[in-house]
């Protein structure tokens, strides 16, 4: 790590500070940035459109991947349409949302969506086919109805699923929402991206970008993680 | 009205032969009477179609002919309560102990205010008490079949099936939950379909035994154990029994394959 470091300071020395800054210029850059209380702003916005196609994303993909799997005509009347979104190239989405809703909110959020959704629907309808027909046949035996079932015996066991999904479409949804924002976004972290890419600016736009995958690096140790360590406590107790 | 918990009259079942182009008869006219508060036994060869006939009672197996009908506490009006022990223990790994009995609980809509009695009182019957915060997976095989008996008594059933409940334990483990059984039954009366391949296990614990033969299957013997209850699981009066069932079970095992 150590050695890494000196090597990007040596390397740095050749070059201006505004094309390849040493790390110690890089973190005078984030500091800048962090001094200014106006870049809060622009991370909480960025933040919010991430949070809210992340959850439309999970919500849409996991609602049509459970359907999917539990309706056979369903499945295969969706399955080459979620492939068909698969495998739409993802920088249309950026360029189609931003002529579609301009430069909004909106956008990122529809982009982010288009591209994350059919990857949590493919995952948890995976999950689907791994479900325990005994369980069921138990919760039958036992007059559980619908709601029942569903509640505490099938999506239990898509937890997993759900949980690898949500990981996935954290780490997609962020890269996907700077895209989105560098194109269409009158705010954001991409914007900023934009903006000093348009000045030549390389040392701030690492600034930007290593103190962004810091944060989102946080958020999945501090908040995804933990919150699957809870969830999935009544696995731990076979361990022990 | 009739004393009987369960009647089953002239039950046929066929299933499509591998290939699907036949069909091979799985049940074949069978009537079954079950008296109300009576543990009965069916014994037979594995692939007899005992299980499947606990499947049909339960519901969740249909058949092509012939009628069952479980009688409920109130006649008739609701649909009956069924109590089903599997093989394994079958319980939700997610729930703790207490909150799987819930679950059957909430399943028979039994009102949410008796719940809290209603698990403690099972939970101690099976000897788990102190054990509702626990997750099953943090149990022994026998401990989560405890669960299990719990969760299928606690809905106070109108029939308890129990599918060779303790044939995944270890022999030791088996031999306890069947005196356990037999004492929790002292205080807990429900009607019991037990099947199982071992005739000593249904000697044991039956006050009826029924016995099945192959393809199809049909019972060719009843048989009262008139020993009381509870017994010693070596009571030299079940050997006795035991021994002249497998003879007579072979004998007519040999009969129809000629």
């Amino acid at each position: 790590m150590i050695g890494l470091l000196l090597l990007w300071h040596v390397v740095s020395l050749f070059f201006l500070a505004t094309f390849l800054p040493s790390p110690a210029e890089l973190l005078t850059r984030v500091a800048a940035i962090f001094s200014n209380p106006s870049a809060y702003r622009v991370v909480g916005k960025t933040l919010e459109r991430i949070l809210a196609g992340l959850v439309l994303s999970m919500l849409i993909g996991a609602a049509i991947g459970l359907v999917m799997g539990l309706r056979r005509a369903v499945a295969s009347f969706l399955d080459s349409w979620i492939m068909v979104l698969l495998t739409f190239p993802a920088i249309s989405w950026a360029f189609l949302s931003v002529l579609w809703f301009g430069i909004s909110d909106l956008a990122p959020i529809f982009t982010i969506v288009l591209i994350v959704f059919p990857y949590v629907t493919m995952n948890v309808w995976e999950g689907t086919k791994a479900m325990d027909k005994e369980l069921t046949d138990m919760a039958m035996v036992f007059r559980a109805n619908r709601f029942l079932l569903l509640r505490k015996v099938l999506i239990p066991q898509l937890m997993p699923y759900i949980f690898s999904s949500l990981r996935i479409s954290f780490a997609l949804s962020w890269k996907i929402a700077l895209v989105s924002e560098a194109f269409g976004a009158g705010l954001g972290v991409g914007k900023e991206l934009m903006y000093w890419f348009q000045g030549i600016r390389a040392d701030m736009m690492l600034a930007w970008g290593v103190s962004f995958m810091v944060l989102m690096v946080l958020i999945d140790l501090l908040v995804l993680r933990r919150w699957e360590q809870r969830v999935f406590s009544w696995r731990q107790a076979a361990v022990a | 009205m009739s004393s009987n918990a369960v009647e089953i009259e002239s039950l046929s079942k066929m299933f499509p032969a591998p290939g699907g182009l036949s069909r091979f008869t799985v049940l074949e006219s069978l009537s079954l009477r079950i008296e109300r508060g009576t543990f009965a036994s069916l014994v037979g060869p594995s692939g007899c179609g005992k299980s499947t006939l606990l499947n049909i009672i339960a519901g969740i197996e249909t058949h092509d002919s012939g009628e069952v009908h479980i009688a409920t506490q109130d006649g008739g009006k609701s649909n009956a309560r069924i109590g089903y022990v599997f093989q394994s223990p079958r319980l939700l790994n997610w729930l703790t102990v207490e909150d799987n009995i819930k679950f059957a609980l909430e399943a028979q809509n039994i009102t949410r205010a008796n719940w809290g009695e209603r698990v403690r009182k099972y939970l101690d019957l099976v000897g788990l008490a102190g054990q509702e915060h626990n997750y099953p997976l943090k149990l022994s095989g026998g401990m989560q079949q405890r669960v299990a008996i719990a969760r299928a008594l606690a809905i106070e059933p109108d029939i308890l099936l129990m599918d060779e409940p303790f044939s995944h334990l270890d022999e030791i483990t088996a031999r306890k939950m069947r005196v356990d059984l037999m004492h929790i039954l002292e205080h807990a009366k429900p009607t019991i379909l037990f099947v199982t391949h071992s005739l000593r296990e249904a000697v044991y614990l039956s006050e009826e035994v029924y016995m099945m033969s192959v393809k199809p299957a049909r019972i060719f013997k009843h048989l009262r154990v008139e020993i009381p209850r509870p017994r010693e699981p070596e009571d030299p009066r079940l050997f006795d029994l035991e021994k002249d069932l497998v003879r007579e079970f072979f004998s007519v095992l040999e009969h129809d394959q000629r």
